[in-house]
């Protein structure tokens, strides 16, 4: 039998009354749900992360904007080449500690990893562009209205079945 | 598309409405282990894959059975500053009860 994991067990105090308090009323009766379609050998896989990622040449993410008014997270999001490494990228998330995905991206985003994946044929290819939001967002409207929709646009203009979403 | 969420949280992840979920008992910000080690970081992508194709209801969610390594107890997880909501709480504590009741300010 599987050992549950602890959803409690790396959270400090203060963000475990927050989410105890948040998820009182347990999840959704209805989830969303799209079905796999095809074997993963035949997948363009993609990654989500919301660890604020950003190439050194677009914009960072907004975070004076989030010291200014503490209530408030960037919504945008950006894009990530599949062949990007940790040189070419900062990481613009004020609740994580950027270090170890500046020494190696792949301990935060495995672009390295899903690439051999594909060389490996265990998924069809890595998807050609890869995302990235930054995951402090307390409302979520902007997020949900507008970036997600971009996103999934991008997604579908590449052809991607599988998407990989990994919050910090 | 097919999507599966790789989650240290997965309370809260569920309470989100994610279709499927791969938990795993990590510190925040180490979803793939630690930097340099990438036949450890293949593992978690591999089993989070996997549990993708196992999972066959709405909702469902597989516990990785990875276990951070008792010598990483005390890995730094911490940001370099403390997040801009800690102070705000801390000039005016009575608004985490605003943040507990999902109340958040404009």
């Amino acid at each position: 039998m599987e050992k549950e994991v602890d959803s409690y067990r790396y959270v400090s105090r203060l963000t475990g009354r927050i989410i105890r308090s948040w998820t009182k009323d347990g999840p959704p009766a209805d989830f969303p749900w799209t079905p796999l379609e095809k074997p993963l050998a035949e997948c363009t896989v993609a990654l989500i992360s919301s660890a604020g990622i950003a190439l050194h040449t677009d914009q960072p993410f907004d975070q004076e904007g989030e010291r200014q008014n503490p209530w408030w997270g960037d919504p945008s999001y950006r894009r990530i080449p599949q062949d990007t490494t940790e040189k070419e990228v900062g990481i613009y998330h004020l609740h994580v500690n950027p270090r170890y995905a500046l020494q190696d991206l792949n301990c935060m985003m495995p672009l390295q990893r899903l690439q051999e994946l594909a060389e490996q044929g265990e998924i069809g290819r890595a998807a050609p562009t890869h995302y990235s939001m930054m995951g402090y967002i307390l409302r979520p409207e902007t997020l949900l209205q507008e970036t997600a929709p971009a996103m999934i646009a991008d997604l579908q203009s590449e052809d991607v079945d599988v998407v990989v979403l990994v919050p910090v | 598309m097919s999507t599966i969420v790789l989650t240290p949280i997965p309370v809260f992840t569920a309470w989100a409405g994610a279709p499927r979920m791969a938990a795993i008992g990590y510190p925040l910000g180490l979803p793939f282990g630690m930097p340099g080690d990438p036949a450890w970081q293949m593992s978690i992508l591999r089993a989070t894959l996997q549990a993708l194709v196992d999972i066959d209801r709405p909702g469902g969610t597989v516990h990785l059975p990875f276990e951070w390594p008792a010598e990483l107890a005390e890995v730094d997880t911490e940001p370099p500053e403390p997040p801009p909501i800690v102070g705000a709480l801390i000039r005016r504590p009575w608004q985490f009860r605003r943040l507990l009741a999902g109340d958040i300010p404009e």
